[in-house]
């Protein structure tokens, strides 16, 4: 296999876009080439989760290649569930490592705000097991809610400690100008003001309002492609090093231990083992906090805390901007937003800009690995990305 | 008249899984279709649970009170609740009833009560 380079990114506002699905997916393609000065694309791979159900629009590639004049270049539509972004680079990566292709263009893209939020979470259930969760109603935030519960039991987490996790992804997002929630939050406000349960009412309890992340529009882009022509970009080198992927149980109840997420822990181990560095050689990485709790549980699964020991980290501000190991420092699925086809790849964007060292304000100092976690269902289909920079 | 949910027994290693897989999760081993249908029991302890305030666009409810239970044959199923204060642990019995409704189906599945 050749070494596969980020050379290119781009990325729209994670937010409520007022333009159609193809735009959200080609303007961030455009933003990738023109900083880049890469036009010349061999493959486009677009992951979406659900265009086809909630825009009502199949083959979204085809449509992308056409709206950026790509053609001929080959096009695919990659669906993998919120992890569908971390996937389609994984098949970009693949494709560059092979030799098959030099430059590929990967696009992550969804518009989830076409439809109202109820619609949205139904949509998102269809990932559940069909006859054993979603015939009772399960959608994510309840599977999130019991998983919660359970945890919490069992190693001394609180509603505190979730709502830390909200906290600091909220200040790491403003910050960053594209991210859906431009909203400082504080303890007092969501959990011990008078006002908190108007605030931030129960959603799945112990989840609450602010415990889970907003549903957004948006579109992000990670060009990749090999050494020579990464070069002529005259970024710094970065290379996608480790690409790891796992799966668990469809139905959550199925596992031995429904608090332990093996997908996260065995995709982790497989990514950083293929990059050759080990889970503290991280210097920042986005973990898919799509509930804050799964903050806290992934932060143990990929090996930077003992398993129970993630919020106490979190508590002495490990993992927050500044401190040894930030988390999420784009303000994360809580804050930047979650259009879930493009999540991962908007992961990747954050950690590429990071590498750069051009991540403004939120800067990571002097961040030489970067690691992504992108949690497909609940758990049971996991992509973990491990970026380097080279020099 | 009495419903049950039902399990699928593995005919090579005896592994009765729930929901069911084409292969046999414990031993990867079966041809098609070598399970033995069994009934679920309907009895068991509560493993976890959430109310979930806003359900799905199927249910006119204010929440849905949904939990994971761990029956006595080592299955575990998830289900709906219908305990007004449930708790990690307790003893719970299940009724097989409608669980979901939509414009062309109703679906059963297991309710389960304070035992």
């Amino acid at each position: 296999m050749r070494d596969v380079y980020a050379a290119g990114i781009g990325i729209t506002s994670f937010t409520r876009l007022e333009y159609p699905l193809v735009e959200i997916a080609a303007y961030p393609g455009l933003m990738a080439m023109r900083e880049s000065g890469i036009t010349k694309i061999d493959q486009l791979y677009v992951a979406n989760m659900g265009a086809a159900r909630v825009n009502h629009q199949s083959g979204l590639a085809s449509a992308v290649v056409d709206n950026l004049s790509l053609t001929p270049a080959g096009a695919e539509t990659i669906e993998n569930g919120p992890a569908s972004g971390a996937s389609a680079i994984k098949q970009g990566f693949l494709a560059v490592a092979s030799g098959m292709y030099d430059t590929v263009m990967v696009i992550g893209a969804e518009r989830m705000r076409e439809i109202n939020a109820l619609e949205a979470t139904d949509f998102v259930a269809t990932l559940t097991h069909p006859l054993a969760e979603h015939i009772y109603g399960v959608t994510l935030p309840s599977l999130a809610g019991m998983f919660a519960r359970l945890y919490m039991e069992k190693y001394g987490v609180t509603s505190r400690h979730l709502a830390m996790v909200a906290v600091k992804n909220h200040k790491h997002a403003m910050d960053n100008f594209y991210a859906h929630l431009h909203e400082e939050i504080t303890l007092e406000g969501i959990l011990d003001s008078p006002d908190a349960l108007t605030n931030n009412p129960v959603v799945a309890d112990p989840l609450r309002y602010y415990d889970m992340c907003p549903v957004s529009d948006g579109g992000a882009c990670l060009i990749l492609t090999a050494a020579e022509i990464a070069k002529k970009t005259g970024k710094p080198m970065v290379r996608l090093a480790g690409v790891g992927q796992a799966t668990d149980t469809h139905a959550v109840h199925d596992r031995k231990d429904p608090t332990e997420l093996l997908a996260v822990r065995e995709a982790a181990k497989r990514s950083l083992a293929m990059a050759g560095v080990k889970p503290l050689d991280v210097h920042v990485a986005e973990l898919h906090d799509a509930f804050t709790i799964l903050e806290i549980v992934e932060s143990e699964e990929v090996g930077f805390f003992e398993k129970g020991q993630g919020h106490i980290a979190l508590q002495e501000g490990y993992t927050e901007l500044g401190g040894k190991l930030p988390i999420n420092p784009s303000g994360g699925l809580k804050a930047k937003g979650h259009p879930v086809g493009a999540t991962g790849v908007g992961q990747a964007h954050e950690i590429v800009l990071q590498l750069w060292g051009e991540a403004a304000k939120r800067q990571v100092k002097n961040a030489k690995v970067g690691f992504t976690c992108n949690f497909g269902g609940f758990g049971n289909n996991v992509v973990c990305l491990t970026f380097i920079r080279e020099g | 008249m009495e419903r049950d949910i039902y399990a699928y027994r593995c005919r090579r290693c005896g592994h009765v899984q729930y929901p069911y897989r084409t292969i046999c999760c414990n031993c990867r081993a079966n041809d098609h279709n070598e399970f033995d249908i069994v009934p679920l029991p309907k009895k068991g302890r509560l493993l976890t649970f959430t109310r979930l305030f806003n359900p799905p666009s199927d249910y006119s409810t204010v929440f849905l009170s949904l939990g994971m239970v761990e029956l006595e044959n080592g299955s575990r199923i998830t289900g709906q609740l219908n305990i007004e204060t449930p708790e990690i642990g307790m003893e719970v019995r299940a009724e097989v009833e409608v669980v979901r409704r939509d414009e062309y189906n109703k679906y059963y599945g297991m309710v389960f009560y304070e035992a």
